[in-house]
């Protein structure tokens, strides 16, 4: 696989038999363009100086952390960025690596060289720089109880979900939405885990409420979300905006990754409009679903993989 | 002194071994024995029945408190006309924060728990003239307020503060106190996630907010309309902070500058629930709060 671009420069990747782009092997890479490093291969040891992904200009590199079993991701950030990227056709590229962003977190982007961590700091560079605003039709009232309930959604119900998930003693919940994970791996994934989401949750405040407490928290957010949801299509009306992508990455991971859980079951059972909105947010974006989930049978690997490039 | 480690010096092992255990064993028993002691002291005082016993953190210089949630806590107290009586002192709750209450003897942590708690014993509701859908919108304008403004309230109060000197001067801490407590902050903040970003994209985060709810509340009298509800408590305390207690950040006059529909949000809440505001501060530290 040579390197290909229009120009003739080289860009370090090539096209694969069927025509798709697709990044070299470390050692066609190297071979190729020896002192520079391929940087996506180091996984979480690179320090964040290391060289961006030698992508073409214009391609956003998605860093995240791999697809869900049931879902094509296992936490809500990544979900809400690439819904992002896809509603608005941006081209992109994932790369489902432990590398994390200089702020430690993921997931994150880079975009011609430059490296950019947070969701929310990623959407809102890209719509700077691409000239999109998915809140145009959007009055300032609207645009404020957008944030709010993005805000609550990903600052206060996210907790009570990272404790309901990680911080319960039941831990074969884990197991179930971390398929690749087995025996010692397993062992050791969730009780590193837990230990740290369970510091987060006492720092944060809401570890310090009792079990109770923290489910009536977060039930009393999944009330107000489907209240204020009603029947219409999305969640500002007729239209998508900014806040769908948001909303969607949290409520997909009630639905679809947090099994037997309070969280799930409640939504299930007395929030039903949550379970129409997730389908047509699915439906919008995600196509290609199944195949983007560990459990499907046609699941395929799209590591490297990128999208809107015709 | 001297010879006293003299005659140290001269014992046999075992007399020293015994000597230094035997001095930690008192040490520790007068340490537990003090402890309570002191606790039971607390504890013998007799609370009025049927009154809501509000433990804060004592009055602040331009507010009724450096904490957002006391004052959202004692603004509810106001707003539903509870009968209630302050009790200003560092003691924390059970989950070791502040402010909290007792009623009829019994400690309830969180303001938040203690307003739910309070709502279903006394069979208060603020919300009732809320539609579900405004109940809805409350909830996530209160919990912006509250989990994501705040974080950058206390960031830039205490972590990116130019002047100092407020802070020293209310709370009387000493410099290596106040260098302690902003390690406790950086660290909760970088756990909770909002630490991590620099000074300039958390300023421009917390305009955002405040923009939200300028654009929210426009030309409404309270923040869901005519008549106040539960969240303007949550909302009044954070903005109090903002408006009246932001010295020495550099943005003291933010919300008079750029929010003014906020500073008569803000005047306006004053005036109906705090008319004795006056008497609820300390004027600067000038001179003892009343109430």
């Amino acid at each position: 696989m040579r390197v290909v671009t229009n120009d003739g420069t080289f860009c370090g990747y090539g096209k694969g038999e069927d025509g798709q782009l697709m990044a070299m092997t470390d050692e066609e890479y190297h071979s190729a363009c020896p002192g520079m490093t391929s940087a996506a291969t180091k996984g979480i040891w690179s320090s964040p100086k290391s060289s961006p992904y030698p992508a073409p200009k214009g391609l956003v590199v998605l860093y995240q952390i791999g697809r869900g079993p049931f879902c094509p991701s296992v936490s809500p950030f990544p979900l809400k960025l690439e819904t992002f990227l896809r509603f608005n056709k941006i081209p992109y590229m994932n790369i489902h690596s432990s590398r994390f962003s200089k702020k430690g977190k993921t997931p994150w982007i880079e975009y011609n060289g430059q490296a950019i961590a947070d969701s929310q700091f990623c959407i809102d560079f890209l719509s700077r720089e691409l000239g999109i605003d998915m809140n145009s039709h959007l009055t300032p009232v609207d645009k404020s109880i957008s944030r709010a309930f993005q805000k609550m959604s990903e600052e206060n119900t996210y907790w009570s979900m990272c404790y309901e998930m990680f911080a319960v003693p039941d831990k074969t919940r884990i197991a179930e939405v971390m398929p690749q994970y087995k025996g010692f791996k397993l062992w050791a994934f969730t009780t590193v885990f837990s230990r740290v989401i369970k510091k987060e949750l006492y720092y944060q405040g809401i570890g310090r409420h009792s079990d109770e407490e923290i489910w009536t928290i977060g039930r009393a957010d999944l009330q107000a979300i489907s209240t204020f949801l009603g029947d219409k299509k999305f969640f500002m009306g007729d239209r998508p905006s900014q806040i769908d992508c948001a909303m969607f990455g949290m409520l997909a991971q009630v639905l679809w990754h947090m099994p037997r859980t309070r969280h799930e079951k409640f939504t299930h059972d007395r929030l039903q409009n949550i379970d129409g909105y997730c389908e047509r947010m699915k439906e919008l974006c995600w196509p290609d679903w199944d195949k983007l989930c560990l459990k499907h049978p046609s699941y395929q690997d799209d590591n490297y993989k990128t999208y809107h490039t015709e | 002194m001297g010879s006293f480690l003299e005659t140290f010096r001269n014992l046999e092992t075992s007399q020293t071994i015994l000597y230094v255990f035997g001095g930690a064993a008192v040490t520790a028993v007068s340490l537990v024995a003090i402890r309570k002691l002191t606790l039971k002291e607390e504890k013998r005082k007799d609370y009025p029945r049927d009154t809501v016993i509000l433990h804060q953190i004592g009055r602040g210089p331009y507010a009724p408190s450096m904490t957002p949630f006391a004052v959202k806590l004692e603004t509810y107290l106001r707003m539903a006309r509870i009968p209630y009586q302050n009790v200003h002192g560092m003691r924390p709750s059970p989950k070791g924060k502040v402010p909290w209450i007792e009623y009829n003897g019994q400690p309830i942590g969180d303001s938040t728990l203690c307003i739910q708690f309070l709502n279903q014993k006394l069979e208060v509701d603020l919300n009732k003239h809320l539609s579900p859908a405004d109940k809805g919108v409350a909830q996530a304008m209160q919990v912006m307020t509250e989990e994501h403004l705040y974080w950058f309230l206390a960031l830039i109060r205490w972590i990116y503060s130019r002047d100092a000197s407020f802070i020293l001067e209310t709370f009387k801490f000493t410099k290596f106190f106040v260098w302690m407590i902003r390690r406790h902050i950086k660290k909760r903040t970088w756990l909770q996630g909002l630490g991590r970003h620099t000074e300039e994209e958390i300023v421009e985060m917390m305009n955002k907010d405040i923009q939200s709810l300028s654009d929210f509340i426009g030309r409404k009298r309270f923040l869901m309309g005519d008549e106040p509800s539960e969240a303007d408590c949550s909302v009044f305390g954070m903005l109090s902070q903002t408006y009246w207690q932001f010295n020495g950040s550099g943005y003291e006059n933010l919300i008079k500058d750029k929010y003014p529909n906020l500073a008569s949000y803000c005047e306006r809440m004053k005036d109906a629930f705090w008319p004795d505001w006056d008497q609820c501060i300390t004027h600067g530290g000038t001179r003892e709060a009343t109430k």
